[in-house]
């Protein structure tokens, strides 16, 4: 007999679990607040949300563009804010409510995958469309402000708003693979256990 | 009609729950972790249970939501005691009338399982419950190949931590 079998026959003769709950205890655990990380996935996609607002619909100078004979383009930018917004809430919350653990295992971890990227798509979207405001606003200032100023002092300039974006960006980043990290450590080791499996045929 | 789908689903859990309970000590080693992991798949049981139609056996759908909690949507506790033997924890089940060399094999069976990876632990715990493999690889998401090829890797692993 093969050792498995063996104790594979232990398995099925074990027994019972001694402390069984009962119906109420059964009831009061169905009723309680579920920790999963599904849960904590959405809790942190809406902070992720609500942090990029306040950015994206910041109060820039509309008289600056009124200046420049541009104040269409501080309504399309407003436009094409509320637009990520929206269309990334939605597609955030449908692939949020597609989760069940009714799923197999495989499809289960893809949609949790799938709802968190939506997040991270939608940070790194805010963030570069933001980065491109504020490069919009620096070369604005440049031909306004500093518009007697040498060719060397505008280049310093835009070196310095360049290079505090890419910490701030790279900050972000380093924010983002911490939180995650620890959340989704557990997750990503499964995952890659199963995605590594189909690598193999 | 809430009313009456709750008092079976009750009913049935009543009656099943020591599949959960299984599953519980193969994925966590001490009572707290354990009632934390019981707590969370009873809550994901009675989330989808509307949507169990009966076409399956309650215990088959039981395996699915069950193992998928414990394999993706649980989280450690990080109340967790380490310290806590497992060996006098974990395997609070009735001895009345069960053998001393079974009990001593059962232990050392979920010592080793212990030292498995989540998706081994799955595998193995469906190959104990003696279910088919076309079973195994719809609950996981799997081909029925790579099913094959991952029991197989994961019966030796065990083997060789029963059997060194």
């Amino acid at each position: 007999m093969d050792l498995l079998d063996k104790y594979k026959k232990t398995w099925s003769n074990q027994p019972e679990e001694a402390h069984k709950l009962s119906k109420v205890e059964i009831y009061k655990m169905a009723h309680s607040k579920s920790t999963s990380i599904v849960k904590w996935i959405f809790i942190i996609g809406l902070l992720e949300f609500l942090i990029i607002i306040p950015f994206l619909f910041m109060e820039t100078d509309t008289k600056h563009f009124e200046e420049m004979n541009i104040l269409w383009l501080h309504k399309t930018i407003d436009i094409i804010s509320c637009a990520i917004v929206a269309l990334f809430v939605i597609k955030f919350y449908l692939n949020y409510k597609s989760i069940s653990s009714l799923d197999n295992t495989k499809t289960l971890m893809d949609k949790i995958v799938k709802t968190r990227k939506t997040v991270r798509n939608y940070i790194f979207t805010g963030l570069s469309f933001i980065s491109i405001l504020i490069l919009v606003m620096a070369f604005s200032s440049i031909n306004n402000q500093f518009i007697n100023e040498t060719i060397l002092f505008k280049i310093g300039i835009i070196s310095i708003f360049i290079f505090l974006g890419a910490i701030f960006l790279g900050l972000i980043w380093l924010f983002y693979q911490l939180v995650y990290g620890i959340l989704l450590k557990k997750l990503n080791r499964n995952y890659k256990e199963l995605a590594k499996l189909d690598e193999l045929n | 009609m809430q009313k009456d789908l709750e008092s079976k689903f009750l009913s049935d859990f009543e009656k099943n729950q020591n599949i959960v309970h299984k599953i519980c000590r193969m994925y966590t080693t001490d009572q707290h972790a354990h009632k934390d992991l019981f707590q969370e798949i009873t809550i994901q049981l009675w989330k989808y249970y509307s949507k169990f139609r009966g076409d399956a056996k309650f215990s088959t759908w039981m395996y699915r939501v069950a193992l998928n909690t414990a394999i993706s949507l649980y989280r450690k506790s990080t109340r967790v005691i380490k310290t806590q033997d497992i060996s006098t924890v974990a395997y609070k089940i009735s001895s009345v009338d069960y053998d001393d060399t079974e009990e001593l094999q059962l232990k050392q069976l979920y010592r080793a399982i212990h030292r498995l990876s989540d998706i081994e632990k799955a595998l193995i715990f469906l190959y104990l419950e003696d279910k088919p493999y076309k079973e195994i690889s719809e609950t996981l998401g799997i081909s029925s190949v790579n099913a094959r090829v991952k029991m197989n890797r994961a019966k030796e692993k065990l083997k060789k931590i029963l059997n060194p």
